[in-house]
């Protein structure tokens, strides 16, 4: 790999410069919103937990709140049965009313009089009672100590319209102490007659009002009762300025759900609004509970610098990430920029070698066939008036035997320009093969008989073994020279007495056409060169020839689609191989090759 | 039925007396039919509709009303409470009776009464209290007995100023023996809130026969 410079194109480095910026955008922009979407969730999240654990909280105080409430109306309900209670109500004896009633509750009243229940105690027991008569008013104890003691005008909301048929619950104020007065929460259940079956009278029995808020919980809650909010644990500014906001709640409290954020002496809550007694005969009353929020802000301020802290660490570590990013991505530009100006230098180069290696080869071949035909023309006028010579009556018969030599080799001089005119178009790619079938069985017999017609120094004795026909698709000019070349140099290359075999055979596609011959074995090391032009191996200077027959045979095999090979040279035997693509027979139905 | 038996029983007692008097009256008292069973205040004995108590199954106290003197033994009459109920539901007696009332269950019982004839609380006895616990009746009035415990247990006792009276049978029939000659008023009462009453002359050695109404 070529090692990237660095980049010193104002290109590249804008490239760069861009990318990193875009990332960066991107990154920033997508990274952003992200946080902003998380912590909107998260906010959202905190809140609506915060409500929930608020509410939970609320509903387990008024679980409890509900327990104790059944346990006092089961009091009071009980209270009402009580067959002393019924005798002085039914018997006439109502002066003994109360006393009946103070020997019942006492237990209930005892308690009462403690000095004081622990705060956040669920007391079971009553401040005050109060019987009703048959028009709902109040019947005066005779002793007011024995009963609980009330002011007026807290009397006078035990009063009712008219009897009821089922306990009612509702709330009495009473005095105006610091703390915004009392609110006692109060239960009336009717006294039905045995004997009449008649809501006769009812007993309405005061209890110590709720106070919720549990130790840890935060919240607190008061009591609003005839446009008042009794809230004994807030301070009396931040009670009268929440005061207002109860009274909104009050008013929407049938309508909404959930709690709404208030402002009470510069804090902020979240209060909660119900009503206590709904259909009650008594005047309506609400729980107003509030829960401080400003935990909750804080908690909530805290995360929004979480955010940002996180956030723009982020950011950083996304800026950070970018730039290297974006430097690893261009980095395969900027090396590819590199390459393709290395790449454009050597195509230039190569392209320029081609063209020149192509003129180089157009010219050598034109010169080798300007060579030839420059050669042929003298060539045969040489070999025509020596052949005038012979046919002369002057010559001595010694000069006549020369004259007859040097007509032969004139006729060895036009093969090679033959070989070199044709070595010349196969190099400039000029040479086609007109392609026919051909059977190769008449063609070997018959240079079998010019070989024997030749003058033969060695006394070869020649073979041959093949089919008695062997269809290959190829020119039968170009076919005959390979096969004339390969046996020249069979019997070239022999020795005395030696042999020269031809076989020819059908394997797979292919015509196997193998010229063997005894003699001095190719020398390993040449091997690789016997192909090769001008090349005649180490076999002697007098052994006939010009060094370009393997060659042209090799390349006019391969131009056959065949190929030339050396089979085995040694122990006395050399054998060449040529291979001929198979035509079909000329009987045969016509397919693919 | 028990309390008819009771009722005869003490009628019976006065037998002696009727052997020295010479008047008698009997009759019929037409009694209120209540308009259904009350079957959840069947073994009550004592009912109420819309605040009338009323003896079930229905009964009259027949009773001759004058100035009688005073018994000089203190008279002596029981009010069982036996499988928490009150037995009779219906007792009357003459003014300076002293009533005894035995517990004859298993459990406590608190019997007490608000009713202005006669207020009294007997607290909490079982059925070992000795002596067992009694109450001076001498005021006349219907008096509601109640039990604290046991909230639908219910009883009646009416002190009377006579010693002449009877409780009916279950058809109204009664019968006073041994009664005074001459003028009375001679009454029947039904239930709280309901007494007829008829003159009667009675003559010695007859039987009048009064029926109500």
């Amino acid at each position: 790999m070529i090692k990237a410079p660095e980049p010193t194109s104002p290109g590249l480095a804008s490239f760069r410069a861009r990318l990193v910026l875009a990332m960066m955008l991107v990154v920033s922009a997508v990274a952003t919103a992200g946080l902003l979407f998380a912590q909107h969730n998260v906010a959202a999240n905190v809140r609506r937990d915060f409500q929930r654990e608020f509410q939970g909280e609320l509903a387990a105080l008024h679980a409890a709140q509900e327990v104790r409430h059944a346990m006092l109306a089961e009091r009071c309900r009980a209270l009402a049965r009580r067959p002393r209670i019924h005798a002085a109500l039914e018997d006439g004896a109502l002066d003994l009313l109360y006393p009946s009633a103070r020997d019942e509750l006492q237990d209930v009243m005892d308690g009462a009089r403690r000095p004081s229940p622990e705060p956040g105690e669920y007391s079971l027991h009553a401040l005050f009672y109060r019987f009703l008569d048959a028009r709902g008013r109040v019947i005066a104890p005779p002793d007011p100590r024995e009963a609980g003691e009330l002011g007026r005008r807290e009397e006078s909301q035990l009063a009712l319209g008219a009897l009821p048929d089922l306990p009612q619950s509702g709330y009495a104020s009473g005095g105006d102490g610091p703390a915004g007065g009392r609110v006692d929460e109060i239960i009336a259940m009717p006294i039905i007659s045995t004997e009449s079956g008649e809501v006769i009278s009812a007993i309405a029995v005061g209890f110590k009002a709720r106070e919720l808020g549990g130790a840890g919980s935060g919240i607190r809650s008061g009591i609003w009762l005839g446009g008042r909010l009794y809230l004994p644990s807030l301070a009396g500014s931040a009670r009268e300025s929440l005061e207002a906001d109860a009274a909104r709640a009050v008013a929407a409290a049938d309508e909404t759900e959930g709690g709404r954020e208030v402002r009470a002496a510069g804090a902020p809550y979240l209060l909660f609004c119900k009503r206590l007694n709904p259909g009650s005969l008594f005047a309506p009353a609400y729980e107003v509970s509030i829960y401080p929020l400003a935990d909750s802000l804080a908690r909530q301020r805290a995360l929004v610098w979480e955010f940002a802290g996180a956030g723009a660490l982020l950011l950083a570590g996304a800026f950070g990430a970018s730039h290297l990013l974006s430097r690893r991505l261009s980095k395969p530009v900027e090396r590819l920029a590199v390459d393709s100006e290395e790449n454009r230098a050597q195509r230039y180069r190569a392209e320029a070698a081609l063209e020149s290696a192509s003129r180089d080869l157009q010219r050598s071949a034109r010169f080798s066939a300007d060579a030839s035909h420059q050669l042929k023309t003298p060539v045969t006028v040489l070999r025509a008036g020596l052949e005038e010579l012979l046919a002369g009556e002057y010559l001595s018969p010694e000069a006549r035997e020369e004259v007859s030599a040097l007509v032969h080799q004139t006729f060895r001089l036009a093969g090679v320009i033959e070989d070199l005119l044709l070595l010349s178009r196969m190099d400039s790619g000029r040479l086609q093969i007109e392609f026919s079938r051909l059977d190769l069985a008449p063609l070997i017999e018959g240079w079998l008989d010019d070989l024997g017609a030749l003058p033969d120094a060695f006394g070869l004795r020649v073979g041959s073994e093949h089919p008695p026909s062997l269809w290959i698709s190829g020119e039968k000019r170009f076919a005959t020279l390979i096969l004339q070349n390969l046996l020249e140099n069979a019997r070239k290359y022999n020795r005395a007495g030696g042999r020269i075999r031809i076989s020819a055979r059908a394997e797979g596609d292919w015509a196997i056409l193998a010229i063997g011959n005894t003699g001095q074995p190719v020398a390993p090391g040449a091997r690789e060169h016997i192909f090769e032009r001008f090349n005649r191996g180490s076999v002697g200077e007098n052994v006939p020839g010009h060094g370009i027959g393997l060659n042209l045979a090799r390349d006019l095999a391969r131009l056959h689609g065949g190929d030339l090979r050396l089979a085995r040279s040694d122990d006395d035997w050399t054998e060449f191989e040529v291979r001929f693509r198979l035509a079909p027979a000329p009987g045969d139905a016509p397919g693919p090759p | 039925m028990r309390a008819t038996r009771l009722a005869a029983f003490v009628a019976f007692l006065a037998l002696p007396a009727a052997a020295l008097a010479q008047a008698a009256a009997e009759g019929r008292v037409t009694l209120a039919k209540p308009p259904h069973a009350p079957v959840m205040n069947k073994r009550y004995g004592i009912v109420a509709y819309g605040g009338v108590l009323s003896p079930f199954p229905p009964v009259a106290v027949v009773y001759l009303e004058g100035s009688f003197a005073r018994p000089a033994p203190e008279p002596r009459a029981r009010m069982v409470q036996k499988d928490l109920m009150f037995v009779p539901w219906i007792l009357p007696v003459q003014a300076g009776t002293r009533v005894e009332f035995p517990n004859l269950d298993d459990t406590y019982h608190n019997i007490f009464s608000y009713s202005p004839a006669k207020r009294f609380d007997l607290g909490r006895y079982r059925s070992d209290e000795r002596p067992i616990p009694s109450e001076l009746f001498d005021v006349p009035g219907l008096v509601t007995l109640r039990c604290d415990i046991h909230e639908h247990m219910r009883a009646l006792i009416l002190v009377l100023d006579t010693p002449h009276f009877a409780v009916s049978d279950a058809d109204g029939r009664y019968r006073l023996v041994g009664l005074p000659a001459g003028r009375f008023v001679l009454k029947a009462w039904l239930d709280s809130r309901t007494t007829l009453e008829r003159p009667v002359l009675l003559a010695s050695g007859a039987t009048l026969r009064a029926d109500f109404p």
